[in-house]
């Protein structure tokens, strides 16, 4: 406080400091009740709730029809921050809001999130084709952004795991969206865009056996084979992980495995010759 | 920062008025909030004067032109609408102090989730101390104060809540924080003859 000879009041100063620590938050859902009070029509704004996951907190924003976003809370801390950034990438609001999207806590403790209306249509047409792709790996596996592509229905040219990543990148909706399960050709997880501490913490969640299947790749395998069914699988394909270690036959290649007279798994639908 | 989002707040009500409003009430929700929660000190009445604030700006709005949505101050303007629904409320709380119909709906009423005065008094700390001397605060020195140092409003937006030049505004705030200290400091001796 300065006073009129432009001395400093430190009594003052301090009150003055106590009382803005008096500022706190409107309680759970007043502005939701406000707009419903109001008479605001339900599609014009977005609500969000506040969910724990395998990689910490997570922010999801969805509309009356389908989830619209969905962030960690890692670089988006506090809720302000997930409301501007919501505000920046669709232009809508996010209102604070109890009640989460029908089925969500279940496909986050699932991590079964295929079936979840997600509103992607603000994406161009490739990184969409590329989510949706993304979306169909099972829980608790690993696909390889080859597979990705093929999937997608990419183009076969040269530069299709540039256009994965750069699609993986822009995912705006985070663990809803399994990022964590697209591998590189290597067989090592790409962790776009959250890094590889969230993503580890979501595969060792799923039961994904990552030091297996770093062992399998850093020898060049790619592919279980199983010489009863006479079938290969990606190794984290369910059907792979129930072949007995005294049957399984590990191959490099689609190649490889079609030359000993292998097929591709139906389920896992391995890369084919 | 601020002037950029009370500009595109505007902008955006004079384009939609509805998705403009939900912006406005994702904005600003916090500190129509607090401002009426440190005037009423009660949790279930700043919930209800709030919802009161909002839908008398969105009436508002509705007859407003373009051009004049365009030109608001929402923040000062929203807080403006706060503090006549709260001058109101005072109004009809003095004149009808208990409404005999209320007795029988006592059970739908929202409970109060604040402290009681059984608490209060227990966990008299600074700052439920601070809380209790702002209600004993007169209302005309309580609203300055709690717009300058609790919602953080500048002098020239006090001004435009009160309606009265800014030189006029600074004086009530510290006029308002000084009358705030004296309370406080009056408070103290008093506790002290009581605990010894």
């Amino acid at each position: 406080m300065i006073g009129p000879d432009g001395s400093v009041d430190p009594g003052l100063a301090a009150l003055a400091g106590d009382l803005a620590g008096l500022d706190e938050e409107p309680p759970q859902g007043f502005a939701l009740r406000v707009l419903q009070a109001v008479g605001i029509s339900r599609e014009r704004y977005d609500t969000y709730c506040r969910l724990e996951t395998a990689a910490g907190g997570l922010y999801v924003a969805f509309g009356p029809q389908a989830v619209t976003a969905a962030a960690l809370t890692g670089p988006h801390p506090d809720p302000a921050a997930f409301e501007g950034l919501h505000r920046r990438r669709t232009g809508r609001s996010a209102i604070p809001a109890a009640k989460p999207f029908p089925g969500l806590v279940t496909a986050i403790r699932t991590g079964r999130a295929r079936q979840l209306p997600l509103d992607l249509s603000a994406l161009p047409q490739t990184d969409r084709a590329v989510l949706e792709a993304v979306r169909t790996i099972p829980a608790g596996q690993l696909r390889s952004a080859d597979w990705i592509a093929r999937d997608a229905g990419l183009p076969a040219a040269t530069g299709a795991a540039e256009v994965v990543m750069h699609a993986l990148g822009a995912n705006p909706m985070a663990v809803l969206i399994p990022c964590h399960r697209v591998t590189g050709a290597d067989g090592t997880p790409f962790d776009l865009p959250d890094g590889p501490e969230a993503g580890d913490r979501l595969r060792a969640a799923e039961g994904i056996d990552l030091r297996q299947v770093a062992e399998l790749a850093r020898e060049g395998l790619f592919l279980l084979g199983s010489d009863t069914t006479r079938i290969y699988c990606h190794p984290t394909c369910a059907n792979a992980r129930r072949i007995t270690a005294a049957h399984r036959v590990p191959f490099r290649s689609p190649r490889e495995a079609h030359h000993a007279g292998y097929r591709a798994c139906r389920s896992c639908r391995p890369m084919t010759v | 920062m601020e002037e950029e989002t009370a500009e595109c707040l505007g902008d955006l009500l004079a384009a939609d008025l509805d998705s403009g409003f939900t912006e406005l009430v994702r904005v600003h929700a916090r500190d129509v909030h607090t401002f009426l929660l440190r005037l009423s000190g009660s949790r279930a009445e700043a919930d209800d004067l709030g919802q009161d604030t909002f839908l008398r700006a969105y009436t508002a709005l509705q007859g407003y032109s373009g051009q004049r949505r365009r030109e608001l101050r929402p923040r000062a303007w929203l807080l403006t609408i706060a503090a006549n629904v709260w001058r109101n409320h005072l109004r009809s709380l003095a004149r009808r102090p208990v409404s005999a119909g209320r007795v029988e709906d006592a059970a739908d009423v929202w409970p109060d989730s604040g402290p009681g005065p059984v608490e209060r008094a227990e966990t008299a700390d600074d700052r439920d101390r601070l809380v209790a001397a702002l209600s004993e605060l007169p209302a005309q020195h309580r609203v300055p104060v709690v717009l300058h140092h609790v919602v953080g409003m500048s002098y020239s937006e006090v001004a435009e809540v009160q309606g009265c030049p800014v030189g006029t505004a600074k004086a009530q705030v510290s006029r308002g924080l000084s009358g705030l200290r004296r309370l406080l400091t009056a408070e103290r001796p008093a506790l002290r003859e009581v605990t010894a």
